[in-house]
């Protein structure tokens, strides 16, 4: 509260920057949170007569959370740039360094700091906290599923925990690789300064830390109970913990769209002078083909949501049959939005992978080009894949064999991918280490991540597999199996990079093991039960089903402690891990020319590129 | 894999490792088809339809078509991994060649996916095909599902109405189905159909039982509280079973 009491009594000027931090922005979110309620309570006339039932809570919540929203981001400082534009005067150069951080110490990492190293390790740690929320929600579902009648949970707070976990997930898997690593490391790699803009870059970390209190909020006034899908109607006659959802979709969208325009001008318009695009890392293809494929995907997720909340709380009717809406409608923005989204998840890590590979067999990128070619045509496709979610909803049955077509077309950019990564594995001299082993852990999930993707891509066995936990499985086996995987490999490779100290082999072993047995193993179970029969999202289930749905359990609980380990190894190694060389892995991309601790603008001399970073390996003679 | 080499070797296929991938891939593959269509099939429940049937026989075609990839990719691994391996902190000494591409690995590469893809694509329709065109069949018998929160009613042309299935074996049956709340998913598990029950419209989908006994009818689309609960049973009868259970409940639909 002090702190509070000093930012309004502050004229504005340039101390008001200094003043501005996370605590700042949380007394100021709460503060106009609390405020907004109690007007709108005050204020907004009763429901008319035949209205939907809690609309007028409905628009109290909403309002309070948009309160919460700008209050957090007004605290936190994102409105003083701007504020200072319309008045007619920009940041000084002085101002402009404080909001880098420069010499400022570990208070940066409160603080709207623009410099990109310091986004990146907010989003690492942003990232592993929803890591950590979520595989718990994870644990909470699979103990409740360890025995058929379930029990011990509510159905609510099950269907509640599920949704939740799902949206969770579905975010850190977002950003847990184009969020730390595009932003801490990518700037180095393609030899720029900083971002494209800085302050937009710190507009989207805080956007998420925004995000994620509605989300909170929400799980105390009734619970997101609908799935991480939230269809419509199930959702318009959700209970108001919807709302915090729908707020938290909202505010995630800004800050992806935000996060996608930068990350995309920065490539494109600041890489180190002669880094034609033939000699730009595959990771930078990567994690510019994400987040441009955010842009189209994301504003389609927000506007279905504002849709969603003013069915809720003006009664209008997008979505409501009675008045002459369709859930048909709801299910389509979903899904556009949806399927671009896997693969937003899913090419970083590849690519990622891919930029490893190299350096862990000591010979060139297998087929270069192949790999840009896969990335595009991945990227290109799945904007015209989304309705292969809704073979069976009856929406357009004619239109399902098209959309067969397109889904397995996938498979041939999809192949161009293990064509290079295997390319590049063969022959090579393999330097045993967890990112190396990653890739064949890649290979071997995303091999029975696609082909079960086959199956389901086809419409009539889909209409026997949609909805039962076969799907569950097969998406964990994209994004969990070949999607951590690739972040947790990054995490262990930019480690000393990002720490200045090397990653303890040993817990990266041993934590790699027990994640991918685990994962393997509570996998290949929800399979077994979903070829059974077993339905998704259920909370309880026939008596038949327990003996796998038992192995998966285990197999739950195998993963999350080998995510312990590894989260114990990124805590002891960064304290006292073995101090890392400039580039301990011997690689040739630029951000291993650069020693730590990385200065404020990363080059004082910014390096001309004459080659591509992949030439390893023996001339013949 | 030609251009791997230098192209001064010409017989590739000599070179030891390819003879070992080459043996393993057989291997692999043959292993791969194998399990993969024991763990889909084992694991299936037993049809109860030819749609079921034909399902199971397209994931039993779609892994054996998968598994040369699989295999492929699987024997390169093993391989590459029983090769020069090199433990330690510094990196090893660099690879024996710096070969940067194959024009002709992925040309093949994308030609064989593309075949994949078209064989996956061809194999679904014309299951497809024959789903669609059972929905037409004016021999059927009709039955209106209606899912709501948290139970499934089934009409028949007579009147009857009731909240088990009850079908007669060996007829074609089209079911339209809606829903008089939110969205369900009606999935008769062992007969391999799926459709979703929209609040406001109808869909439709066509089965033709084959088998007498009692199967499963689940929800598979989340709606709400008691979702999980939202199932009940399909009983298959003979004929005259059939007749006889449809004109002892349309009368007491009738005198009540």
């Amino acid at each position: 509260m002090t702190t509070l009491t000093q930012h309004t009594s502050t004229a504005p000027g340039k101390s008001i920057i200094e003043k501005l931090n996370v605590f700042t922005a949380l007394a100021l979110g709460v503060i106009s949170a609390v405020v907004v309620w109690r007007l709108s309570l005050a204020f907004l006339p009763e429901d008319a007569e035949g209205a939907r039932l809690f609309s007028r809570e409905d628009k109290i919540t909403l309002l309070s959370m948009c309160g919460w929203f700008v209050g957090f981001m007004t605290g936190i400082g994102a409105l003083v740039g701007p504020m200072r534009w319309v008045m007619g005067k920009d940041l000084a150069h002085d101002e402009n360094m404080f909001l880098a951080g420069e010499n400022m110490g570990p208070k940066r990492y409160f603080r709207y700091t623009t410099d990109h190293k310091v986004v990146g390790i907010q989003y690492l740690f942003i990232t592993i906290l929803i890591f950590f929320l979520g595989g718990g929600m994870a644990m909470l579902i699979r103990t409740n599923l360890g025995t058929p009648e379930g029990g011990w949970l509510h159905p609510q707070a099950y269907n509640s925990i599920v949704g939740t976990h799902g949206i969770l997930m579905i975010v850190g898997t977002i950003i847990m690789i184009t969020g730390p690593f595009g932003n801490f490391i990518m700037p180095i790699m393609i030899g720029a300064r900083d971002m494209a803009f800085p302050r937009l870059n710190a507009l989207s970390f805080w956007l998420i830390v925004a995000a994620a209190v509605p989300l909170i909020w929400g799980q105390f006034i009734g619970g997101i109970t609908t799935g991480w899908s939230a269809y419509n109607p199930l959702a318009g006659q959700a209970p108001l913990g919807m709302d915090g959802y729908i707020m938290y979709i909202c505010i995630f969208a800004i800050s992806t769209m935000v996060a996608g325009a930068n990350i995309t001008t920065t490539v494109v318009k600041m890489r180190a002078k002669g880094m034609t695009w033939n000699r730009t890392p595959i990771f930078i293809y990567g994690t510019v083909a994400s987040v441009a494929l955010a842009l189209p995907a994301f504003p389609v997720f927000f506007l279905s949501q504002i849709l969603s909340a003013f069915d809720r709380a003006l009664d209008t009717s997008f979505y409501n049959v009675a008045g002459g809406g369709s859930g048909w409608l709801y299910e389509n923005l979903f899904w556009i939005m949806g399927h671009p989204e896997v693969y937003v998840i899913l090419i970083p890590a590849i690519a990622a992978l891919m930029e490893m590979a190299p350096v862990f067999t000591r010979r060139p990128l297998f087929s270069f080009n192949v790999a840009v070619l896969g990335i595009a045509g991945i990227s290109g496709l799945s904007v015209l894949v989304w309705a292969h979610h809704m073979y069976i909803s009856g929406w357009a049955p004619l239109l399902n064999a098209p959309f067969m077509l397109t889904t397995e077309l996938i498979s041939i950019p999809t192949g161009m991918m293990f064509l290079v990564l295997i390319g590049t594995l063969w022959r090579g001299r393999l330097w045993m280490t967890m990112p190396l082993m990653s890739i064949f852990a890649l290979l071997w999930n995303f091999m029975i991540g696609g082909i079960t993707g086959i199956y389901l891509s086809d419409v009539p066995a889909d209409a026997f597999l949609h909805g039962s936990m076969y799907v569950t499985a097969h998406f964990h086996y994209t994004l969990m199996g070949a999607g951590l995987t690739g972040a947790l490999a990054s995490l262990v490779y930019w480690f000393p990079k990002m720490t200045g100290r090397m990653f303890d082999k040993t817990l990266s072993w041993i934590s790699f093991w027990l994640v991918q047995i685990g994962f393997n193993v509570a996998f290949i179970g929800m399979f077994m039960v979903g070829l059974a029969g077993q339905p998704r999202r259920v909370e309880a289930y026939a008596p038949t089903f327990n003996t796998a749905n038992l192995v998966t359990t285990i197999g739950a609980y195998t993963i999350m402690i080998g995510m312990l380990v590894l989260l114990h190894g990124v805590i002891s190694s960064a304290r006292n891990g073995v101090k890392a060389s400039k580039n301990p892995w011997q690689a040739k991309t630029l951000e291993w020319t650069v020693d730590y601790p990385i200065p404020l603008e990363n080059f004082d001399v910014l390096p001309v590129v004459t080659t591509d970073p992949y030439g390893y390996g023996k001339a013949k003679s | 894999m030609t251009d791997l080499m230098s192209p001064k070797t010409p017989q590739w296929w000599k070179k030891s490792d390819v003879k070992k991938t080459f043996i393993l891939w057989i291997i692999s593959t043959a292993v791969i088809g194998y399990v993969g269509v024991e763990f889909h099939v084992r694991n299936m429940v037993a049809p109860a339809s030819d749609t079921m049937s034909s399902v199971i026989s397209l994931m039993r075609m779609f892994t054996w078509a998968a598994a040369p990839v699989a295999g492929l990719v699987a024997a390169m691994c093993i391989t590459v991994l029983t090769t020069k391996r090199h433990y330690g902190d510094n990196p090893p000494e660099e690879a024996d060649h710096e070969i940067r591409n194959s024009p002709k690995t992925a040309a093949v590469w994308v030609v064989v996916s593309g075949l994949f893809c078209l064989f996956a694509l061809v194999g679904g329709l014309v299951v497809l095909q024959h789903d669609n065109e059972a929905i037409l069949d004016k021999q059927a018998i009709q039955v209106n599902v209606t899912g709501q929160q948290w139970v499934w009613n089934f009409d028949y042309a007579n009147g009857a109405r009731s909240e088990d299935l009850y079908l007669p074996v060996n007829k074609p049956v089209v079911f339209h189905i809606t829903s008089v709340d939110v969205k369900h998913s009606f999935w008769v598990v062992q007969m391999g159909i799926k459709m979703d029950a929209n609040p406001g419209y109808t869909t439709e989908t066509a089965v033709t039982p084959n088998k007498i006994g009692v199967f499963d009818v689940r929800c598979a689309e989340l709606c709400g509280l008691l979702h999980a609960y939202m199932q009940t049973k399909v009983h298959v009868v003979s004929q005259a079973d059939y007749d006889a259970w449809l004109s002892a409940h349309a009368a007491t639909e009738a005198g009540a």
